[in-house]
Order: structure tokens, then C-alpha cells, then sequence
């Protein structure tokens, strides 16, 4: 994590409101006055709070769902792939379709003994063909790159995450193809039956797959050979081996990287999955952006609630310093509604994003992107992790202990008397 | 700082504030001695400086030059924080206003100046039990003030004042709110603390009908005592 | 004291309430206006001068696979067809850059000109272009954030092409939309990457005249029909709006979240006002006994927050356009926006927002006003 002076800013900032947090726990904690005080005044007057709590709640939704996306972004590149397989592409590519293994590496590759085999003793490998194939939307609303794996037998069986939901599985020759069935639900003529059109020639969908929540949920599949006569490829883009013993990746990378004539560069199959999460950075930059700005309203408009809370109740203020209760005290019960008020809504915030995202799973609702790693259609869906509502959380907690600090400072000043004397 | 049987001994008070460009005097050098189980009114027009003598007496409001002993403590002499916890004990007062916490039952309204102190919940309880006793209103302890006339906030109020048994009750216009009959009532209770309990009561009034209830009248007129 | 400055008075009576509840809405507008501006941005496409004319030619699987070159002399003939040069993207990592600020592209120097009519560079510096092999020429943003002059030197890494190349720039351009991007030659490309070369990337193109952009697009997508390279002509707009649309739900997602926003501020705003209103139903309620109408209350209740709404309009929507129009948001945002233009839509758009405020913000206490009797309001203590 690098060291500018933003971090730290906000690291005293977050240093600084833990502490005064700590104290007002602990005000709170050895105040006189009772908890039930403080709830009971905030409920009495809840419809002048009602819209401060959905403006909070609103903004921790906002929050909560843009980290969602990314995180549900990041959790497919993080699930992909089997922990036996070792993924090699050519060193300094990004993605699998710019990287090119040529044959010849190939042939050599899968005699290497780290390699596992078969009950026929097969080495454990294939090698793939990823062409980036631009096809049009169901919806109409435009074109979308989309990656289309070309995949021998051995291909899918390395890939055991992948599962036939509808259809059946390609037949080489036969200019077939099966395609996620979340990706299907997005692109036109994709529905088992129907034809669609790349490279010239049309392919048949027989069937629909289903990768689990993992990169794969965004790709379609098509015979390797195939694959190599439409789209015109000599190589090809990667290859993937199962180790007959995961203690040997080290040494076989080694071997894979050691060739001379075309640098090659070999990770485990999750490790290089989970590194492309390039895209959901602006997201959740995106989210952190758009939740503090909103979140610096919300603050004006607790404040201003807090103040006409204060204001209603002067005369309640006056009577409590009558019978001796301290401007500390005070202060810090004042500050605690904030934080209730707040709290509350966070709570409201983070049930909302929770509701999204049930209503997105349970009417299949999934969402789509361009991915920068890919360059190709990522598709994604709301993950709201428990970290995420926690962090929604001490969001609304710090917008309302702000928000009604100065209102609670007000509070404790009042002097005894003009509180007595208030109409 | 002898007391020889005064609860109360004031001395040269004077307060005098600003109000925009002008000073106004609220109190001009008064001098006042009140005995223990007094039931004093203080009387005069308004901005005579009565309440504002009932205020500096109970400690929530200081003057500009004097001194006011109770009960051998000079109250202009303590500092915010000490004031605080001296009126918690020492003071008991009541609001023409009522100013009973609405969130509050009856009950927990009274138990608020208690929780400042080292009682326990069945101590507390004790005394709330007995304070609103004393005010005829044990049967109204879960009732919220909403849920009760103005005569009885104003009696669940002076069971509040009396709930840590302090020596000084302290009345600013008390049945400024009320109707006839439960000043009345009001009235009848601030005597028999008076008179029964042996409390000093300190009220104001401008209702020489509730001043009668006293012991003694003092009258105030433009910040002095007249008599 | 006339009517104007009694509700004037009145709205100012707590400066601080009224302060915060114009922050409160200057902020969310801000906000607003920021998230209008960005979401127009992203999905208008940026045209330079000249775009009306050019069309873009890419393969048809996708604009991922690569075009044979000898396609250049088929296009050149087409009538209609003023210029043409390869654009081929070398997708470079810059001193090992994770996220690249600025792409470099592939393509023939002695065409580019007449292509990309907008580019503004000394003629020169084309020149040396055209005899150099290794020569770049780069934008002027991206010369000014590396602090890169001419005659400086730079290195490349490939992530699509299995090289890294050296480069010697020789000129800086601007007066494009986009003044970020590296252009370099295709000859060179071809030279260090033998198992591409006679591989573009696609084809960039002028046509004569708007009559003949139509008849160009359809002759180039017949001429290549059947090949082994089928393409896909299309205007320079298409071309980018088709960009826009592999975005996917970002824009419906902008979208939500500007609801939210709105939604929000109205919500908060409104019952602030409202707050105000009540506290002041005594007052309301002597006007009302001294001989004022409800028809004047209301104008009254409207007036005020029709003040602070517009107070807060001006400030939030004002300021907006202010810091973004003079200022290079270009430069900020290290050209992620090269252009962050407040329309007057958007702003016309935040001034509706902050009306509807004030009208929503004043019906809760106007209905109550209505509903008020004077004895009742004269009694208000609170």
C-alpha cells in the first residue's frame, strides 16, 4: 500500500475518530443517564428523523452496492479454475487471447514428467485456442466482444468446475458450439437450437454450461480444431497441464519457463485467474467516491436534524443540568443519538442491498461488462460480503457521530438557565 | 459561616447583566436571611428580580457581586462541576413549566435525579416509591405526562424535587399553569413539606392567593426588598 | 419592510438551519451535476474535426484479430475513398505500468496526415517520421505528464506482441480529441515481429464527401465478403458508440445511482424545510388572525424554500459548472476525461431538480397550514 499523504490523512482521520469514539462508549457506558433515554427520544421523534435515517440508509446502500459489484467481479476471477492445473501463456500477454504457445512447445511440453496421466497414459494437458468474437446483444442495445474457447476433449476434463445444464457437449466437426448459459441469457441467438455467425461460418448452440460463478460463466466453447481452421490460427494460446503431484509445480514452471526461443510464463490455473481483477478497480472507486460525497450531504442534513432536535428539547437540556447532570454527559448522550440515528439507518442501508441482491438472484438477474484483462464480456452479480455490511456500517456510524457532534456540542453549552426560561 | 438556625443567609447580592447596549439590574444589593423549615414567597412584578433571586439561591444562575451561603456552603464560591453535584443534592426544583422529560413514565422522571448518585435499582426504588407517595401519585407510576392532567405533572414534579431528600425546595410560580383546583393541591403539598417534613420552601408568586400558603411574603420591586 | 423582505427575514431568522439546508442541497446538486457530466461523457463519443469523414475498418470476428495488409491496395481503389492507413494497437506497458495511461498505435506515416486531418504537428517533424524507422511521435498530454521532450527516447513492452521495442520520438502533436496516444510505424512493427508482419490491426479511412461515406461502407464490407478476413466498415461513430455499448450496464447503473441522489436530497431537504415550518405555526398563526390568507401563507412557505432550493441551486449546479469549466479536468483526472463539458442541459437539468425541492419541500407544511386553526397555532408552545 503506498504511503501518500491521503492515506495518512484519512488513517489520523479514522485514528482520531476511534479514539473520541472510545471515549464517548465509554461516557456512555458510566452516563447516569439511561440508554432507553436516548432510543425512546429518537423514536418519539421519528418523523422529523425518518428522512435523515433513508438518506443515511440510501447511502450506505449506494456503498454497500457498488463494493458489491466489484467484489462480485473479483469473486469469479477468484473462483476460477482447479488448484492441480498449471496455466501457461506467453510471457509479458495479458490476456489469454493475445498469447500465442507454439506447437512446437507444445509437442515438447507434454512429455514433461510432472505432467499427470491418463489410465491410457495420456499426459493430463491441452491446449487451447481463445478468440475474441464480437456478437451482438439479445436486448438490441449493440454489440459486445465475447470469448470463445476452442477446447479438445481433455480441455474440459481439466475444467471439472464446468457442468452441462441444457443440451449436450459439441461434436468435433460438426461446426458446434456450447455457451455459458449466463452469457446466453445476453447475446442473441444463443438459445439451444439457434445459429449465430462468426468467422464466417455459422455455429450451432447445442447446449448450455454452467461454470459456477467463475470466469468461465463468461465464455462459450467450441471445438480446438475447429476453432483453428475459422479463425485462421497456426498456434496456440495456452495450454494446461494437471500436475500428477502439486509439491512439482515449482520445477516444472521452471522447466516451462526455462525455453529460450519463446518466453513462456507458467502459474497455477487459480493464481492466474485471481490476478485479473483490473476491472473492478474503478468500481469500487467509483463506490468509495460517490458514498463520500453523498455521505457529506447526509451529514448537513443530520446535522440540521440533530439541531432541531436540540432545539425542540432545550428546555428538557435545562432540566437535566437543573438536576445535575454534567455538560459531559450531555454532550456524549447527544452524540449517542447521532450515532443511533445513523446506526439506524446503516441498518436500513445494509437490508436494502442485501434485498437487491436477493431480488437479482432469485430472478436471475446478472450484470455485464467490458473487462479490461479480457478485453472481452465479464459477467458479474452483487456480492455483499459480511466485510461490506460492516464497513457499511461504520459508514453510517461516522456520518452520524460527525453529523451531531456540533448539535451535541450546542447541547452541553446551553446555560442552565436560558434553557428554563425557553417557550 | 454560622447558621444559627438559617438555612439560608444572603449577603450584598447583587446581579447585573447586559442586555444589547444596556445594563439592567436584576438585583441591587440584597441582604436575606431564611430560616429552616420556612415556607417563603417571594412576590413583586414582573422584572423585579424575584426569579432571578430563586435562581442564584438554587445554584443555577451566579451574580455579579454578593455572597448566598446555604447551609453553610457558599454557593457563588463552586464551580460549574460542583454546582452540578451540590443541586443534585441539595435543591429541589420545581418549574412553573412542569419540565418532566415526555419520553419518561412518571416513574422514571422522578428517578432521574437518583441516577446521578450511588443508589442501587431496589435503593432507588425505594425512594422513588416513597417520593411519589408523598405526592398522592403511587398509582400513576407507569403513566408517561402526556397520560396526566397539569396538576399531576406538577405533583410528579415535586416528587422529583424531593427524591434526594434536599433541604431546600425551590418554587418558581409553580401554579402559573394550573387551574384553580389543582393549584390548590399544589399549594397543599408545598405546605405540608413545609410544615410536616420540616423543608424550607423558597416560591415565587405573583398570586397573592398561593402567597398566603406561605409562612412569610417578601416583595421585591426593581431588584430590591421592600417590605 | 415590504412582503419580499419579511420572508426574507424569516428564512434567514436561523442562519445556521438555513445555511446547512442550502449545503445540504448545493452538495447532493453538485453531486448530481458531476454524475450527468460523467455519464455523458463516457457514453458520447468523442469526435474530433474531421470524424464526419472517417471511417473505421476492422475484422469482423472482432476488432481483436488482424487484417492482411494486402487489403490496403483493394480499399485504396474504391471511389469515394480520399485516404487510408493501416492503425494497428500495440497494447505497450510503459515503464512497467500496471495501469497504462495512453496507447500506442501502428501506421503508415506518409498516410496518417491525410487521415487524421486534425492532428497539429510542424510538417517537419512528419518528415523525419517518414525517414526514421524507430521514429514516434506521441500527444501532448502524455508528453507533459512524462515530461517527455523530442529526441527522448522510449521503451515498450508488448502485451499482445511478443516484443519489446525502443523508439526515438520525434515529434509531439495535439489538436486531436485525445492528444495521449504514441503513433509509430507500422514498417517497424512488422520488422520486429516477424510472425505478424503483413498483419494490421485495422484500417482507418477518409471518404471525399459525406454523400460517399454510405456507398464506401457497403463497397469495402462487399469487397471482402467471402475472403478469409471478412470486415466491418463503419463510420468513426459507430465505431466508438459500438465501444460505449460493451460497457455493458454501467450507464443503467449511473443512472440508479443519480436516482438515488435525487431521491435522497429531495427526501432530506424537504423535511428540513418542513422542520422549519412547524416551528414557526405560532407566527403563522397570528398572521392568519391578524387578516392573511392561506393563499398568502402559502406563497409565504413557497417563497422560502423556493429561496433556499435556489440558493442551494446556484451554489451546488453554479459551482459545478464553474470548477469544471475552468478548469482541466483533462489534466486532473491524468486524461481520463479529456473533456468534462457542463451542457446547459445538464445544467437546466439541476435548476428542475431544485424547483421540484422547493415545491416538494413546501406541501407537508402547506397542507398542515391549511389544516391549521388559529386558536390551535396560537397555542403551539413548541
Amino acid at each position: 500500500m503506498q504511503l501518500n499523504p491521503f492515506v495518512i490523512v484519512i488513517g489520523l482521520f479514522l485514528l482520531a475518530f476511534a479514539g473520541y469514539l472510545l471515549w464517548l462508549i465509554y461516557a456512555v457506558a458510566t452516563s447516569p443517564i439511561p440508554l432507553p433515554y436516548n432510543f425512546k427520544s429518537v423514536f418519539v421523534r421519528w418523523r422529523s428523523t425518518a428522512a435523515t435515517i433513508l438518506g443515511v440508509a440510501l447511502v450506505v446502500t449506494v456503498f454497500i452496492l457498488l463494493h458489491a459489484m466489484a467484489a462480485g467481479l473479483q469473486r469469479s476471477s477468484a473462483n476460477t479454475g482447479d488448484p492441480r492445473n498449471i496455466m501457461i501463456v506467453r510471457k509479458g500477454s495479458t490476456a489469454e487471447s493475445s498469447s500465442v504457445v507454439m506447437r512446437e512447445q507444445f509437442k515438447m511440453i507434454q512429455y514433461l514428467p510432472q505432467i499427470a496421466r491418463d489410465a491410457k497414459g495420456n499426459p493430463l494437458i491441452s491446449a487451447d485456442i481463445v478468440v475474441i468474437i464480437n456478437l451482438p446483444r439479445r436486448d438490441g442495445s449493440g454489440e459486445a466482444n465475447v470469448t470463445m474457447r476452442g477446447v479438445t476433449p481433455m480441455g474440459m476434463a481439466l475444467r471439472p468446475q464446468v457442468k452441462l445444464v441444457r443440451g449436450r457437449w459439441f461434436v468435433p466437426g460438426k461446426r458446434e458450439a456450447v455457451v455459458s448459459m449466463k452469457m446466453a441469457k445476453r447475446f442473441a441467438d444463443t438459445d439451444v437450437g439457434q445459429k449465430f455467425r462468426t468467422g464466417g461460418k455459422d455455429l450451432t448452440v447445442v447446449g448450455w454450461f454452467d461454470g459456477n460463478d467463475s470466469a468461465f460463466d463468461s465464455e462459450m466453447w467450441m471445438d480446438a480444431d475447429e476453432a483453428r481452421s475459422i479463425f485462421d490460427r497456426d498456434n496456440y494460446c495456452s495450454l494446461l497441464a494437471r500436475l500428477a503431484n502439486t509439491n512439482a509445480a515449482a520445477a516444472f514452471i521452471d522447466r516451462v519457463e526455462s525455453d529460450k526461443r519463446m518466453a513462456l510464463r507458467g502459474d497455477f490455473e487459480t493464481k492466474y485467474y485471481a490476478e485479473q481483477t483490473s476491472t473492478a478497480t474503478p468500481i469500487k472507486f467509483l463506490g468509495s467516491f460517490l458514498a463520500v460525497a453523498m455521505s457529506i450531504g447526509a451529514v448537513f442534513a443530520a446535522m440540521n436534524t440533530m439541531y432541531a432536535s436540540v432545539g425542540a428539547r432545550t428546555r428538557e437540556i435545562g432540566t437535566l443540568r437543573v438536576l445535575g447532570f454534567r455538560r459531559r454527559v450531555i454532550l456524549a448522550s447527544f452524540n449517542l443519538e447521532g450515532a443511533i440515528l445513523a446506526g439506524i439507518g446503516g441498518a436500513i442501508g445494509c437490508a436494502l442491498a442485501l434485498l437487491a441482491q436477493w431480488l437479482c438472484l432469485a430472478f436471475g438477474v446478472h450484470f455485464g461488462t467490458l473487462s479490461i484483462a479480457t478485453f472481452s464480456e465479464v459477467i458479474f452479480q452483487f456480492r455483499v460480503t459480511p466485510a461490506l455490511l460492516v464497513e457499511g456500517m461504520i459508514f453510517a456510524m461516522v456520518v452520524g457521530v460527525i453529523g451531531s457532534f456540533l448539535p451535541a456540542i450546542r447541547a452541553a453549552r446551553l446555560p442552565v438557565i436560558s434553557a428554563l426560561k425557553a417557550v | 459561616m454560622a447558621t444559627n438556625g438559617n438555612i439560608v443567609s444572603i449577603r450584598n447580592l447583587s446581579k447585573v447583566y447586559a442586555q444589547g447596549d444596556i445594563q439592567v439590574t436584576a438585583l441591587d444589593n440584597i441582604s436575606l436571611d431564611i430560616a429552616a423549615g420556612e415556607f417563603l414567597t417571594l412576590m413583586g412584578p414582573s422584572g423585579s428580580g424575584k426569579s432571578t433571586l430563586l435562581h442564584i439561591l438554587a445554584g443555577i444562575d451566579r451574580p455579579t457581586s454578593g455572597e448566598c451561603h446555604v447551609q453553610g456552603v457558599d454557593v457563588t464560591k463552586l464551580n460549574e462541576s460542583q454546582l452540578a453535584d451540590w443541586r443534585n443534592q441539595n435543591v429541589g426544583f420545581v418549574f412553573q413549566t412542569f419540565n418532566l422529560l415526555p419520553v419518561l413514565t412518571a416513574y422514571e422522571n422522578v428517578e432521574l435525579p437518583l441516577l446521578l448518585t450511588r443508589l442501587n435499582r431496589s435503593q432507588r426504588r425505594r425512594q422513588v416509591e416513597i417520593a411519589l407517595g408523598l405526592v398522592g401519585l403511587a398509582d400513576r407510576m407507569k403513566h408517561l405526562p402526556k397520560q396526566l392532567s397539569g396538576g399531576q405533572e406538577q405533583r410528579v414534579a415535586i416528587a422529583r424535587a424531593l427524591v434526594t431528600d434536599p433541604q431546600l425546595i425551590v418554587a418558581d410560580e409553580p401554579t402559573g399553569n394550573l387551574d384553580s383546583h389543582s393549584a390548590q393541591e399544589v399549594l397543599g403539598v408545598l405546605q405540608s413539606l413545609s410544615k410536616e417534613a420540616g423543608k424550607t420552601v423558597i416560591m415565587v408568586t405573583h398570586d397573592p392567593k398561593a402567597a398566603a400558603f406561605g409562612s412569610r411574603t417578601i416583595h421585591l420591586e426593581k431588584g430590591e426588598l421592600s417590605k | 419592510m415590504t412582503i419580499g423582505t419579511f420572508i426574507l427575514k424569516n428564512a434567514l431568522r436561523n442562519k445556521r438551519r438555513a445555511t446547512l439546508s442550502i449545503l445540504s442541497v448545493a452538495v447532493s446538486l453538485f453531486l448530481l451535476v458531476l454524475l450527468l457530466v460523467a455519464l455523458r461523457e463516457i457514453t458520447l463519443p468523442v469526435e474530433g474535426a474531421g470524424a464526419e469523414l472517417r471511417v473505421a475498418v476492422r475484422n469482423k470476428i472482432s476488432i481483436a484479430n488482424l487484417l492482411p495488409a494486402k487489403q490496403l491496395p483493394i480499399i485504396e481503389k474504391i471511389p469515394g475513398v480520399e485516404a487510408v492507413t493501416p492503425f494497428t494497437w500495440f497494447g505497450g506497458k510503459y515503464r512497467g505500468e500496471e495501469n497504462m495511461s495512453f496507447a500506442q498505435f501502428a501506421l503508415d506515416p506518409k498516410r496518417v496526415r491525410g487521415v487524421f486531418t486534425e492532428l497539429k504537428m510542424p510538417a517537419e517533424d512528419y518528415a523525419k517520421m517518414e525517414q526514421q524507422r524507430d521514429a514516434c511521435i506521441i500527444g501532448k498530454i502524455t508528453a507533459d505528464k512524462y515530461k517527455l521532450k523530442v529526441g527522448d527516447k522510449m521503451t515498450l513492452e508488448s502485451t499482445v506482441y511478443p516484443v519489446t521495442m525502443d523508439f526515438t520520438i520525434v515529434g509531439i502533436y495535439s489538436g486531436t480529441p485525445d492528444d495521449r496516444n504514441m503513433l509509430f510505424r507500422q514498417d517497424y512493427l512488422d520488422e520486429s515481429v516477424p510472425s505478424t508482419k503483413g498483419m494490421v490491426g485495422m484500417w482507418w479511412l477518409k471518404v471525399k464527401s459525406a454523400q460517399d461515406m454510405p456507398k464506401v461502407i457497403s463497397a469495402i464490407d462487399k469487397a471482402f465478403e467471402n475472403t478469409s478476413a471478412e470486415v466491418r466498415a463503419e463510420s468513426e461513430r459507430a465505431f466508438q458508440l459500438g465501444f460505449i455499448s460493451m460497457w455493458g450496464n454501467i450507464k443503467l447503473l449511473v443512472g440508479l445511482i443519480c436516482s438515488a441522489v435525487i431521491f435522497t436530497l429531495l427526501l432530506v431537504s424537504a423535511s428540513t424545510m418542513s422542520m422549519a415550518i412547524r416551528e414557526r405555526f405560532r407566527e403563522l398563526a397570528i398572521l392568519k388572525a391578524i387578516g392573511y390568507r392561506r393563499r398568502e401563507l402559502f406563497v409565504f412557505i413557497l417563497a422560502e424554500s423556493f429561496g433556499l432550493a435556489a440558493a442551494g441551486a446556484l451554489l451546488g449546479v453554479g459551482g459545478a459548472y464553474v470548477l469544471f469549466t475552468y478548469n482541466d479536468v483533462g489534466k486532473l483526472t491524468n486524461g481520463m476525461f479529456p473533456s468534462f463539458e457542463v451542457t446547459p442541459r445538464i445544467v437546466a437539468t439541476g435548476v428542475l431538480v431544485a424547483a421540484v425541492l422547493g415545491i416538494v419541500a413546501s406541501i407537508m407544511p402547506a397542507i398542515s397550514v391549511a389544516k391549521m386553526s388559529v386558536t390551535e397555532g396560537l397555542k403551539t408552545l413548541d
